[in-house]
């Protein structure tokens, strides 16, 4: 018992002499650490900002940046050197730049990615002493464009956030969240969630028809400007002009009823042509698959997931599209996929059979954009045969 | 053994009883930190430092550690005394820092320190053990110097940093590597054998006064018990 005790005490002492010496080193060595490494994190602020002086972190919880903002130092004059993270070709790409008091970038670099080409290394000189719409100008790099383009538009979220860190306002909110906001503020009823309306029927003046979830109505696009449609079909604007052109164009549209077109009835539409169907004002409707990425011969299985592109086609009987959508695909992520966004089919309204080439292709995408306009081309021949022509040879 | 006289104390550790050459102990720092010059070095000099502190005072505590608790208690102080130099070294030599790493911290638990706090320290007087530390810490220094000059002169064609340009063509990658590491330590463990051959204490009796840790043992066989039990299983 005795000997427990003292060992006990012998081990709790030498401990606690330890812990008064450590603590006695580590209050000597703690700032002079502390500082070390102050000035390796600074190392990397002057890259992109030699002139700056006193780099001081700002609180960025305090205020609302663009979602790519992890980091932001204050400096001296004024300048920021913000850190973002961001998303290129496939994983995080995190950039650091700094932006001077006048909204000029001092210089951007790029810390840690896992890009492929090597491009964003040096992409970031680029940017050095241009604004913000000098930044918007300059130029993606061919064949590294989804690289090159999130760095850009890492650079723009570094100048709103400055911006916003020196107490200005800018509107941070991505196109999907502005429309969004626009959609709920024409029709409230609509509670937020609305589906863009697939057109059938030639509408003139109107951009886009959004209906919302809940049945509540609708919402039509024109140009910059939202006008909600409620459940009765009346307009919700002062302007009686547009109103009354709303409420009939939008008559037209809900009043449109589709009919199934028998295709046996008819030789030389091709088979990837799934359906089609007619409405009462003549317009055609085409459900068709397109063959997409590792098609060689045309109209082969995707290799990957052996899934069709499935689109639907609306035509005027004089074979001018009115509306694209793409309903389903299984192309590879972030490249192919690209044509499942409204950017990419948008594009081919109101294209006919003479244009519709003329369409922008998906970067990095290139079979997927033929086999897209293979099937745009087949629905332009099978209206021409609906409509008793005779399509043209491939 | 004539091993008790201060200067014997203090040239043991070189040669005759080399920690890493001959005792084959602290292996794990000895393969992971001798790819460049600077990095054995630096890594030599801490691990001395922790081995003069603490087997002084280890021995200047001989008398008042029960037996019971004497492991934990040596591990309580190398442990301070190895933060206390990470600190240091941390502050002071940065670039180091960086290079040496978690082996740095790994100096707790090197065998030679706890070997030598064991086998000496508990044992001797303070002078006595200060010596025998800074033996050792030499002996270990000058082992992964030797080492790692070797390692980074065919490796990288370069010493402590300096390029070696008529070496560049002669480059052997894999010196730089594990194996490389390896096969240097068992042609320099050979080389020890070979000059000390006669001098050095042989291993290849199990008794005691073959062991290199004979002069100042008191353990009277205790532990070449241990090791028949070892063999006989």
């Amino acid at each position: 018992m005795k000997s427990s005790i003292k060992s006990i005490i012998v081990l709790v002492g030498i401990c606690t002499v330890m812990t008064v010496l450590l603590a006695l080193v580590n209050s000597i060595t703690a700032p002079i650490i502390q500082e070390n490494q102050n000035a390796a994190a600074n190392a990397a602020l002057l890259e992109v900002m030699p002139e700056g002086k006193n780099f001081e972190q700002v609180d960025i919880s305090a205020y609302e940046l663009p979602a790519t903002v992890t980091q932001a130092h204050k400096e001296e004059g004024g300048g920021f050197v913000i850190q973002l993270t961001t998303t290129g070709y496939g994983s995080d790409f995190v950039i650091i730049c700094g932006v001077r008091a006048d909204g000029t970038i001092s210089g951007a670099k790029c810390l840690s990615s896992t890009e492929t080409l090597g491009k964003e290394k040096t992409y970031g000189e680029n940017f050095t002493d241009k604004n913000a719409e000098q930044v918007a100008a300059v130029e993606t790099i061919s064949g590294a464009t989804k690289t090159t383009q999130a760095y850009k538009n890492a650079v723009n979220d570094a100048i709103n956030a400055a911006i916003i860190l020196a107490g200005g306002s800018v509107d941070i909110r991505t196109e999907e969240e502005i429309l969004a906001d626009n959609l709920a503020a024409a029709l409230p009823a609509g509670e937020g969630k609305f589906t863009k309306l697939f057109i059938v029927e030639v509408i003139e003046g109107i951009d886009a028809v959004y209906t919302a979830d809940n049945g509540k109505g609708s919402v039509c696009v024109v140009g910059e400007t939202f006008v909600g449609i409620d459940e009765t079909g009346k307009a919700l604007t002062d302007d009686t002009a547009l109103a009354a052109k709303l409420e009939a164009q939008m008559q037209i549209i809900t009043a449109s009823e589709q009919t199934p077109v028998d295709l046996t009835a008819y030789e030389g539409i091709h088979k990837n042509i799934v359906s089609v169907s007619k409405t009462a004002t003549g317009n055609y409707v085409l459900e068709v698959k397109g063959a997409g990425y590792g098609i060689t011969g045309g109209d082969e299985y995707h290799p990957a997931s052996g899934e069709y592109i499935f689109i639907r086609v609306s035509m005027t009987p004089q074979g001018k599209i009115i509306d694209t959508l793409t309903v389903s695909q299984k192309e590879t992520d972030n490249i192919g996929s690209v044509c499942a966004d409204e950017k990419f089919y948008g594009q081919f309204d109101g294209k006919t059979q003479a244009d519709y080439d003329s369409v922008e292709g998906i970067s990095g995408a290139t079979l997927t954009t033929k086999g897209y306009k293979q099937a745009i081309l087949r629905c332009f021949e099978a209206v021409a045969i609906l409509e008793g022509g005779v399509a043209n040879e491939e | 053994m004539k091993n008790n006289s201060n200067l014997g104390i203090l040239l043991k550790g070189i040669i005759k009883e080399n920690p890493v050459l001959v005792l084959i102990l602290g292996t794990c720092p000895t393969l992971a930190t001798t790819t460049n010059v600077v990095g054995a070095f630096g890594m030599g000099i801490a691990a001395l430092t922790v081995l003069v502190c603490s087997n002084m005072l280890i021995s200047l505590l001989r008398k008042i550690i029960p037996e019971t608790v004497r492991i934990p208690c040596y591990i309580v102080i190398i442990a301070g005394f190895v933060t206390i130099v990470e600190m240091i070294v941390h502050a002071y030599f940065p670039a180091l820092y960086d290079m040496l790493g978690v082996y740095l911290a790994l100096i707790t638990v090197n065998c030679i320190i706890l070997g030598r706090a064991e086998m000496f320290a508990g044992k001797n007087s303070v002078g006595k053990s200060a010596l025998d530390g800074l033996g050792m810490g030499i002996g270990f220094t000058l082992a992964l110097v030797a080492m790692s000059t070797v390692r980074e002169v065919l490796g990288n064609a370069s010493f402590a940093g300096i390029p070696i340009p008529f070496m560049e063509p002669f480059k052997i990658e894999i010196m730089t590597k594990a194996p490389g590491g390896m096969l240097v330590y068992g042609l320099l463990i050979a080389l020890v054998f070979v000059i000390t051959r006669g001098k050095a204490p042989l291993k290849k009796s199990f008794s005691c006064a073959g062991c290199p840790s004979a002069g100042h043992c008191t353990a009277s066989g205790a532990c070449n018990t241990e090791v028949k039990e070892e063999q006989a299983q």
